[in-house]
């Protein structure tokens, strides 16, 4: 059991993610004050998420560059309908949630009928899904946010624990018995994993990539919308800034961008980690161009020992590379 | 579903105060301005182009923003925006420097070439640069907050992307402001002018700091409304905060009493001006070799559309000191910078 435990791929992250924790908590005492708790599970339970939204997509083995433009086109979509129509908040979240899969199953309609990578269809379609939300907004936020939805964006439970973290905890449960419990789920791993072989083994290879594009869609549109909770207002630049965070943490998390192997506990100690950096950086007043060199430094490091790890495994296996 | 009731209103109020001057009826003048991305900011130049349109009977004026905030995406719409018949350009450039050569491709084609809100890197074929004097703002701004928290303050400055040259401007601004004012900058968060990271570290540094600062000054957009948002958040009227540009949040906040002020900026007055002036351009009149242009770091061609304070006395009639900026510039704008046959 605990050989199991040390042996997956979440355990690194979560040890380093544990360490961070003690040490900074030791050298800073500020950083375990509840509010600041509050805080960092605030950006964790977006940022999962986002992380997720790239992670179904890393485990068919392709890529998905408009996370952050469908994020940010639920965002203004579930903003708008609130301040235009003047819908009612769940009925604007359900709709949004809905141009989210629908964006994402544009893409895997897209990329399984045609056969063009998905890093190019998903190129031309952030460009569309981005020009949508500028056509919509123009630029300008919209600002009429409910009060309940502002509630919800800051309420805490004991003074701690964010509400927008229920939805990220379920959603993470949830997709990890999906992934990794039901067959539909294993299809998308397995398609990842050799799309050769799975394709002769009768798994529909066109099926698996538009549902991983349709969960992808509705991951990053309840990001969005979370988003706008928590800002209060319907930013048009939200997901702007997504696609790296996107990338780094399933891929700390011990995903391989080859396909069909990623990890839902691994990915959240991917977005752990990301956050504390983030946060380290403000609170010991580091030079702000560090931020992106430390992630492209600790990327560099993930997948160092991602291929590390491949290498071992192919050894392990009689008639692998050795 | 669009969305525009508030800037129009606010900038149609504007326009009834600012004075419109001679009229090139049936202008041949298709001016297009060109932000650098899309930014809450330059909102106001829509509006301002369709209102300089119909006040100076331009064939067009319109608003073209670049997706995303990259220089090549900004010189691919440039360079189409020449092929579909726009014969003036008003373009906040995405680099000083970058933007030179494109914007001397267009002045190559015959059309006047106006930077806007943001200068070129001197030699260039801008005819010249109008636009916010930043570090002025920034300066101005400190100072307002300063006076309000006395010697020994201690403040945060939250500023925008580092990519931007004014951003160092800013920050040099603010830290001359503490200096003579016999206060300490303790901490500068920058590269947050986008909502997700300026809520994780504004609220970040708050929750760690918020006892050990006296004020916040904020000269970005989006660190300014994020910023409105977290001191209300956390409740906390102690802290003093002068932010930028009139953002409603962060209008209401002041109001509200959890900002003290905020610095207001002129893009309407950018984008209103700068139409009617390259159609004059256009209509044969030059700009004089003596104009009484300010230097700057990046050029000697410097037009500043005007910056204000607004408090709380002000907050209602923000629209009025952004009318009074407009207008004073408007007036007397062709006599002092222009020379007409």
């Amino acid at each position: 059991m605990t050989q199991h435990i040390t042996k997956s791929d979440w355990f690194g992250p979560f040890v380093v993610s544990v360490a961070a924790i003690i040490v900074v908590g030791i050298l800073k005492p500020s950083f375990l004050t509840p509010f600041n708790i509050q805080i960092l599970l605030l950006a964790i339970s977006v940022n999962a998420l986002v992380a997720f939204a790239q992670m179904v997509i890393i485990g068919i083995g392709q890529m998905n560059l408009s996370v952050g433009a469908i994020g940010g086109l639920a965002a203004i979509s579930f903003a708008g309908m609130m301040e235009v129509w003047g819908l009612p908040w769940p009925i604007a979240a359900m709709l949004a949630l809905a141009v989210g899969l629908l964006a994402g199953v544009l893409n895997g309609a897209l990329v399984a009928l045609t056969g063009v990578s998905a890093f190019v269809i998903t190129l031309a379609t952030l460009s569309v899904f981005k020009g949508i939300n500028l056509g919509i907004t123009e630029a300008q936020p919209f600002y009429e946010i409910p009060e309940a939805v502002k509630w919800i964006g800051n309420a805490s439970l004991f003074g701690t624990i964010p509400l927008l973290f229920f939805p990220f905890a379920i959603t993470a449960i949830a997709l990890w018995y999906f992934l990794f419990r039901l067959p539909l789920g294993r299809t998308i791993l397995a398609v990842g994993g050799n799309s050769h072989a799975a394709e002769l083994s009768g798994i529909s290879v066109p099926k698996a990539e538009i549902v991983a594009h349709a969960i992808s869609g509705v991951l990053a549109a309840m990001a969005g919308i979370m988003l706008v909770a928590r800002l209060e207002l319907g930013q048009p630049s939200i997901g702007d800034d997504w696609l790296i965070l996107s990338f780094a943490a399933p891929v700390i998390g011990g995903a391989l961008l080859t396909g069909g192997r990623i990890s839902v506990a691994g990915t959240c100690c991917g977005v752990v980690i990301i956050a504390i950096i983030t946060q380290v950086l403000v609170l010991f007043n580091i030079d702000p161009f560090l931020v992106q060199v430390v992630l492209g430094l600790l990327i560099l490091w993930a997948v160092g020992v991602n291929r590390l790890r491949e290498i071992r495994g192919q050894r392990h296996v009689p008639g692998g590379a050795a | 579903m669009t969305k525009r009731p508030v800037l129009k209103a606010t900038t149609a109020a504007i326009l009834l105060g600012v004075l419109s001057t001679q009229a090139s009826a049936d202008s041949t003048t298709r001016v297009a301005l060109v932000p650098g991305g899309p930014h809450p900011y330059f909102a106001a130049w829509e509006q301002a182009g369709k209102d300089a349109a119909r006040d100076f009977g331009l064939a067009a004026a319109d608003y073209r923003v670049p997706q995303k905030w990259e220089l090549s995406m900004q010189n691919q719409i440039l360079e189409s925006l020449v092929t579909q018949g726009y014969n003036a350009f008003l373009v906040f450039p995405g680099d000083p420097v970058g933007t030179v050569a494109i914007a001397n491709e267009l002045a190559g084609t015959g059309a006047p070439v106006l930077a806007l809100a943001g200068c070129l890197q001197d030699p260039s074929e801008a005819k010249f640069c109008m636009g916010t004097d930043t570090g002025n703002s920034a300066y101005l701004g400190a100072k307002e907050l300063l006076e309000v928290l006395g010697p020994g303050a201690k403040i945060a400055h939250f500023t925008g992307f580092l990519v931007d040259p004014n951003t160092q401007l800013r920050i040099d601004a603010v830290a001359r402001a503490a200096e003579e004012a016999g206060a300490e900058v303790i901490q500068v968060i920058a590269d947050i002018d986008a909502p997700e990271p300026a809520e994780e570290k504004i609220n970040a540094y708050l929750a760690a700091h918020a006892g050990d600062v006296d004020g916040i000054i904020t000269t970005a957009w989006v660190p300014a409304v994020v910023a409105a948002n977290a001191l209300r958040r956390i409740g906390d009227k102690r802290i003093k905060m002068v932010g930028i540009d009139h953002d409603e949040v962060v209008m209401n906040a002041i109001r509200d009493g959890y900002v003290h002020g905020t610095m207001l900026q002129n893009p309407y007055g950018q984008g209103y001006i700068g139409s009617f002036v390259a159609d004059r351009l256009r209509s044969g009149c030059e700009v004089k070799a003596d104009a009484p242009f300010k230097s700057i770091a990046l050029t000697d061609k410097f037009i500043d559309s005007g910056t204000v304070f607004a408090g709380i006395d002000a907050v209602d009639n923000y629209v009025a000191s952004m009318q009074a900026i407009t207008a004073e510039l408007m007036e007397g704008f062709e006599d002092t910078y222009l020379t007409c046959s």
